[in-house]
């Protein structure tokens, strides 16, 4: 099965700084996947290098086949609509309701889908996230767990083969936290590869799921699921 | 059990609508709800560019009466009025008649009697009082002659100077320079036009560049998750190059109607010597000004915001 994800010796500087350096790594189809590491390790970086929002100084991002290293500005739309975002600020439209705000995401990338298909569709991604009530209300009216659910459902409503994911908890309470979580672990049940970018010790810890750590813009470790508890010595004993 | 593949009649149609209606929404409806939801902030840039797009259509209506002007002086200068001599034998007039036609430098000659004359002055601003406050004619007879290049007009009227036809006093219309001095203060004009012109547009330009850009800054937050969840970049720029065109227009409509209305009152208030002051300008003309007037506010306004989506926007 062909990667979702392949990083190949990627460097990215910011003038004499390496953010990212020779990182390599692949994802699978629903595989869930942590990226942890300390304030500047590079995370934010490698999630922007996916989402073709900045270039690699040096290597290979492949993105469900597209070369997002070689990507011109003017195709980067293309490779955004394989990639669903969540970011921890939600960035939703103040102006457009929840249901509006997931609608648009399906009808930028499809122009050719109806008013009333992108309604019906919008309404379901809400409803998968337990927001089917509030398609109505706008992002003001609405907690931040709430929001951050509606900017899930914007996220997958096209069917994103990747879902990357910017500090998604960190502006939620824990509870909130591990709803969230619930959700991201069922989206990567129906095949879709989920990549997070966490400070969220416990919740790292707990969900035993694929945890790369990056330190000064390296891959210092990459730890498959199921060794990624306290325990998780164990597998190298 | 063997599937059945069943080909079902593609909705072109259908889905033409759809991208239609879709299009119409995010780039047109949606330029027009935030064009009016930013007024506040396109009204200098509007004004200021209804004002400037004003003045070129004067401008430029003015440059077309000049240009008319010259024209008209051009066809004069070249038209030189031979007077000829009180009671002078019509033989001697012949003669003169027949030696200016033959003469490869001349395209043709009119005889003009006294009669003609005075009513050809009656038709000229300020020479009617001149005609009534004299005891009769004071006007001679002439021929006319056209040359055919308004370079040989100094030679053909130091041919006839001296002919014995000739009115010794006031032998000819030719005034040596009078049409170089005419044209040098004409292409004065139109140089000075063209710069002032060049100048509102600049300025044009560059007010609706920074209404734009403002405009850019004010919803950079929507731009950019417009942009995340993967708008097209026509989508995401379309709204402001459609912003700049509504605000183009508007002014050029404005313009263009003011243009127009102040043409067309001055036609009515001097209609007597408004064609001889502003040649060529009639109420067609005025139409075909405010059209160009309200083109141009359209070319402006969109042009100057592409500049501007393309400068800003990327960053």
């Amino acid at each position: 099965m062909r990667p979702i994800l392949e990083f190949t010796a990627v460097t990215r500087a910011y003038g004499p700084r390496l953010a990212l350096d020779d990182v390599n790594l692949v994802l699978e189809p629903g595989e869930l996947t942590f990226l942890v590491g300390p304030s500047g390790a590079g995370k934010t970086t490698l999630l922007k290098l996916i989402n073709r929002e900045i270039r690699p100084t040096s290597g290979e991002i492949w993105v469900d086949g597209i070369a997002a290293h070689t990507l011109k500005a003017s195709r980067v739309s293309q490779l955004r609509r394989h990639v669903g975002v969540v970011f921890q600020d939600f960035k939703l439209l103040p102006r457009l309701t929840a249901k509006e705000n997931v609608a648009l995401a399906l009808q930028v990338g499809d122009l050719s889908i109806s008013d009333d298909e992108a309604s019906e569709r919008a309404m379901d991604a809400l409803e998968a996230v337990g927001l089917g009530e509030r398609g109505a209300s706008f992002p003001h009216e609405l907690s931040g767990g709430q929001q951050q659910r509606v900017a899930v459902a914007r996220a997958v409503v096209g069917q994103p083969r990747l879902l990357i994911a910017d500090e998604p908890t960190g502006n939620l309470d824990l509870e909130t936290s591990w709803q969230m979580m619930d959700l991201f672990a069922d989206i990567a049940t129906f095949g879709t590869a989920v990549l997070i970018a966490t400070h969220n010790v416990e919740i790292v810890t707990r969900l035993q799921r694929r945890v790369m750590t990056l330190v000064q813009g390296r891959l210092v470790r990459d730890q498959p699921a199921g060794r990624t508890g306290r325990m998780a010595w164990l597998a190298s004993s | 059990m063997a599937g059945v593949v069943v080909k079902g009649h593609f909705p072109r149609r259908r889905i033409v609508q759809i991208v239609v209606a879709n299009v119409t929404r995010y780039l047109f409806r949606g330029a027009a709800r935030n064009w009016l939801r930013n007024i506040g902030s396109t009204a200098p840039a509007l004004s200021s560019m209804t004002l400037l797009l004003l003045l070129s259509g004067l401008v430029g209506m003015v440059g077309f009466a000049l240009h008319n002007l010259e024209q008209a002086q051009a066809a004069q200068a070249s038209l030189i009025h031979v007077y000829l001599r009180d009671g002078v034998p019509s033989t001697d007039v012949n003669a003169l008649w027949d030696r200016l036609a033959k003469d490869p430098r001349v395209a043709s000659v009119t005889y003009v009697t006294q009669a003609e004359a005075l009513a050809r002055a009656q038709r000229i601003p300020g020479l009617p009082q001149l005609a009534a406050a004299s005891n009769g004619n004071p006007f001679p007879a002439s021929l006319d002659v056209q040359v055919k290049s308004i370079d040989d007009a100094a030679a053909i009227d130091s041919l006839v100077r001296t002919d014995i036809a000739v009115d010794a006093q006031n032998p000819t219309s030719y005034d040596q320079g009078a049409y170089q001095r005419i044209q040098a203060v004409l292409f004065g004009l139109a140089v000075a036009g063209s710069a002032f012109l060049l100048l509102l547009g600049f300025v044009a330009v560059t007010v609706t560049m920074n209404s734009i850009r403002a405009a850019i800054h004010a919803r950079r937050d929507e731009v950019t998750i417009m942009q995340l969840v993967g708008a097209p970049r026509w989508m995401v720029r379309g709204p402001f190059v459609v912003e700049g065109a509504i605000t183009g227009a508007l002014s050029g409509a404005l313009a263009g109607l003011v243009t127009f209305g102040l043409a067309v009152a001055a036609m009515t208030a001097g209609a007597a010597s408004f064609t001889q002051f502003a040649p060529g300008i009639t109420v067609t003309v005025a139409a075909i000004a405010s059209a160009i007037v309200f083109a141009t506010g359209l070319g402006l306004g969109s042009g100057s915001s592409l500049i501007s989506v393309r400068r800003h926007l990327e960053s």
